[in-house]
């Protein structure tokens, strides 16, 4: 079997999708589902293989190759497993909207251009499948209009500063080196000057750091994340922004190569404190939001930055647990935009956290998705955010490096505040009176969640299994390999094992439960019937989770501006003025574009006569 | 295998039995000191033998899950933390993973009392969650100091590699614990930090809703929570112990000490809490972690 039908098949699904919805929107959706799950069995077919097919266009002659090795074997098998699940998750929440035909032939040619970039062999169709993937994601993201078309050209201009930026880069080698292929810049290169490495990384690190919203390129992101569709969302949180991760993974370990990289001795430092940077200020501005989606995109950038901080440390185990985090955030990021969506879709599109509340016995598989996830993020031990922070933190205390390490660990006590805000304002405390006769979600929308949610705990449990296939990437870059273990690592200094502190948990959990039983039984109340020191509680909104926050805001709120997208702000406000200006010069009466074509060729000549005589 | 399973039975049983002793022992020692006679220093255990028998209200399932998570959590830190010479789970990922178990027991409270929709549990959530980020930043750099100083992440490689020189007194670490003690009320949750429960003021905040067993559990848990942050401490900066009885004295003199900041300060407003966290004993620990840092 070839490489190209995976692609052929993804790109031929999504036209497909589109024509079939043209007919009918129940065969649409069945043809759009099973082209997804299809890809899935595809791609895990590919496991373990390493394939490389050239093809010869007829475009200057150039090849176009597509190969796959272990690193895009794992993100192509995250991107169509997420994609699926979120194609069915779509399914309700997309029933009765406009546009739906353009939404789902988007939303396949999002994964299918995702999949050509990871499967990519040379740089001019990893250029090309990367355009196409900006593009469908601008036209998604703006898809709901209003406020989402500002936030959809900010994304496209963002990404298009990168795009150019990574042209010159590709341009460049090009020029140095005759090739577009990957390995052949990879066996020039290895020669080329100090000097000229770091301008191509700068270049390159351009687009993959706006893509993967690094501070200070992270502005595009909240705003999008927050007014996409959210099952799309979920597919550019989960796998889209991390694109950024896999350039960089490209940029530093196959093209250049992770010797040079580290004889350049400042530049892997700088990336891992950008990395820390982009840990703990957008964790903080999290804390303040009050709408879940926004909330959940700061989330976004924050867990980013522990992605680059593992893979620029360059040790093999911060590598291991850079690509692992960057599988784990996919898997519960998406799982919690899925719990929003759902929430949202029962709601009538209310994500403001302080209007929602005490949902948790009207959607139970959605809270459960919801608290999996946040656990997940927070990193608690039995998920799999644990293992993969567990493994970054190790690699920084044990390199000595305390400022990283911090950041990484108090980003992770802002995290608990700021998620704990996001559960219970949804599904804790007090439900409003309009939310009562609310139903839980659909089936289409629980089944995503509850594999999602299974995946936390089996990677959390069992992180042997990914760990394996991670291990393998990093010893074909050249790193010592890890003795994994179903249960994490074994090694001389301090081990990780997940079973023991499962199996400790649950015995202990067991025995409380026995002793809860055996206690006189409770009596179940409803919420009103609560202690209020002689007074009721009132009946509808007394909501006290409003400010939830503000003693320890009324402290830091000086130094949590987003000064970056201020400063972005203004330098658009400016240029919108001079092109204010320059409009002007369009009247629309042509006698004043015949005097400026007179005037130009009065200029012309004068310069002419200045010039040559 | 023998040798394994005693460490695990009796380690959480220990902590229990010294932790609902420690809770006898402050209300006694406080009447003390306000020249009162005080409740014997059994009081607690027969009030949580009681509380079981007795009638609750739960509000859901999330309550009630919640608070045997918590619970769990509390528990699941005593087998990680070496009480004396005695450490049950030693090599399953060191001082991270202690710092991360002991998450559990918070998240699970709040998880169970915010489901119980009653205004003091949201304030007394929120106060918790604050000031545990309060006192996490110089904690995190004390542990690093810690780490670092000794070049391993296990907390049963610290207290072996300390054996009679206690961290407390050396060199450079000395700042470190200092400042470890000045939050260490702040972890304990006593006054001038009893913000959390604040009885006169917000009803005892998260527990607000516990009634019968629910409140015995987190009785308990309130129990075992005293000895945990003890017990760092002795771990930490005190050499552990050579057996469990020096470690139990070890410990008692720790939590005396901290009982004498208890009957002399008023409480702190959040406010001012986190401005006194965030000032001296995060100058302190971070004057130790550079000081460890120059000097090894």
């Amino acid at each position: 079997m070839n490489l190209e039908i995976l692609l052929l098949v993804a790109f031929g699904g999504a036209f497909i999708t589109y024509v079939l919805g043209k007919i009918s929107h129940r065969l649409r959706n069945g043809f759009a589902v099973s082209v997804s799950w299809f890809l899935v069995a595809l791609v895990a077919f590919f496991y373990g293989k390493q394939l490389s097919t050239t093809f010869y266009s007829g475009f200057f002659d150039l090849p176009f190759i597509l190969r796959i090795n272990s690193l895009s074997w794992l993100f192509a098998i995250a991107i169509v497993f997420l994609g699926a699940l979120s194609t069915v998750f779509s399914l309700s929440y997309m029933k009765g909207r406009k546009r739906t035909n353009f939404y789902y032939l988007m939303m396949l040619l999002v994964n299918a251009s995702m999949m050509g970039v990871v499967l990519a062999g040379d740089l001019i169709s990893f250029y090309i499948f990367w355009e196409i993937m900006s593009w469908t994601t601008f036209l998604l993201i703006s898809y709901n209009r209003g406020p989402a078309i500002a936030a959809g050209i900010k994304y496209i201009v963002m990404s298009v500063i990168g795009s150019v930026s990574m042209l010159i880069g590709i341009l460049s080698l090009y020029a140095s080196y005759g090739t577009f292929v990957m390995s052949g810049i990879s066996a020039g290169i290895a020669s080329a000057s100090s000097g000229y490495i770091l301008l191509t990384l700068i270049l390159f690190i351009i687009a993959f750091g706006i893509k993967n919203a690094i501070m200070p390129l992270h502005t595009w992101l909240p705003d999008s994340y927050a007014e996409a569709p959210s099952p799309f969302t979920a597919v550019l949180s989960g796998m889209l922004t991390r694109m950024g991760v896999y350039g960089f993974l490209l940029l530093m370990y196959v093209i250049v190569g992770a010797t040079r990289i580290f004889d350049l001795g400042g530049f892997s430092y700088i990336l891992a404190w950008l990395g820390a940077i982009t840990i703990v200020i957008p964790t903080f501005i999290a804390m303040q939001q009050n709408d879940a989606k926004r909330l959940l995109a700061w989330h976004g950038i924050g867990q980013g930055g522990y992605m680059i901080l593992g893979i620029a440390y360059g040790t093999s185990l911060g590598f291991v647990g850079g690509v692992f985090h960057t599988l784990n955030h996919a898997i519960y990021i998406v799982l919690l935009f899925m719990s929003v969506g759902a929430v949202q879709y029962r709601t009538g599109g209310e994500r403001n956290l302080n209007k929602l509340g005490g949902l948790i016995k009207k959607m139970p598989i959605a809270f459960i998705g919801c608290l999996l996830g946040i656990l997940g993020l927070i990193g608690v031990p039995l998920t799999n955010g644990f293992v993969s922070k567990w493994l970054i933190y190790k690699t920084l205390i044990l390199g000595s490096s305390p400022g990283l390490a911090f950041a990484a660990l108090i980003g992770t006590w802002a995290t608990i505040l700021s998620v704990y805000k996001f559960l219970h304002n949804m599904f804790l405390g007090q439900i409003p009176e309009k939310y009562k006769g609310i139903k839980k979600a659909p089936l289409s929308m629980q089944v995503p969640m509850i594999i999602l949610s299974g995946t936390i705990l089996l990677f959390g449990i069992l992180p042997g299994i990914p760990l394996k296939v991670i291990n393998e990437i990093g010893t074909s870059f050249g790193f010592q390999s890890l003795s994994v273990s179903a249960g994490g690592l074994v090694s001389e200094v301090s081990a990780l094992n997940t079973i023991n502190i499962l199996a400790a948990i649950a015995v202990v959990g067991f025995i409380i439960w026995m002793f809860f039983r055996a206690g006189a039984k409770s009596t179940r109340v409803v919420q009103e019937d609560s202690y209020a020191a002689g007074t009721s509680v009132p009946k509808d909104r007394y909501h006290y989770t409003v400010k939830f926050y503000d003693p320890l805001f009324r402290m830091i709120k000086p130094y949590l501006r987003d000064i970056v997208d201020d400063f972005y702000n203004w330098i658009a406000g400016g240029a919108r003025k001079i092109f204010g200006y320059i409009r002007r010069l369009y009247t629309g009466d042509i006698g004043y574009y015949t005097t400026y074509i007179i005037l130009f060729l009065a200029f012309l000549i004068l310069a002419s006569l200045v010039w040559f005589l | 295998m023998i040798g394994k399973i005693v460490p695990i039975v009796t380690s959480p049983i220990l902590a229990l039995l010294i932790g609902i002793f420690f809770l006898g022992l402050s209300r006694k020692i406080m009447a003390r000191i306000h020249w009162r006679y005080g409740p014997p220093i059994t009081q607690p255990l027969i009030d949580i033998i009681r509380m079981f028998y007795q009638e609750s209200v739960s509000h859901g399932i999330m309550f009630d899950l919640g608070i045997l998570f918590s619970l769990a959590g509390s528990i699941a830190v005593v087998l990680f933390i070496p009480l004396g010479g005695m450490c049950a789970l030693n090599s399953s990922g060191g001082l991270l993973v202690i710092l991360y178990i002991m998450l559990l027991a918070p998240l699970g409270k709040a998880l169970s009392s915010g489901e119980g929709a009653n205004p003091n549990i949201s304030i007394g959530v929120s106060r918790k969650l604050i000031l545990s980020l309060g006192y996490e930043v110089p904690l995190i750099l004390i542990l690093l100091t810690l780490m670092i100083r000794y070049d391993t992440i296990s907390i049963v490689g610290i207290v072996s590699q300390q054996g009679a020189n206690w961290a407390l007194f050396s060199i450079p670490l000395f700042i470190s614990g200092i400042a470890y003690f000045l939050i260490l009320p702040a972890i304990l949750g006593i006054r001038p930090f009893d913000i959390v429960s604040a009885p006169q003021e917000i009803s005892s905040g998260p527990d607000v809703e516990y009634g019968g067993k629910y409140l015995a559990l987190a009785t308990i848990e309130h129990a075992l929570s005293l000895f945990i942050g003890n017990a760092l401490f002795v771990d930490l900066f005190l050499g552990g112990g050579a057996n469990p009885i020096f470690f139990f004295i070890k410990t008692l003199v720790v939590f005396v000490l901290c009982l004498f900041v208890n009957a002399v300060f008023p409480r702190f407003r959040i406010g001012q809490a986190i401005r006194y966290l965030w000032k001296w004993p995060t100058l302190l620990a971070f004057g130790g972690l550079i000081a460890t840092l120059v000097m090894w």
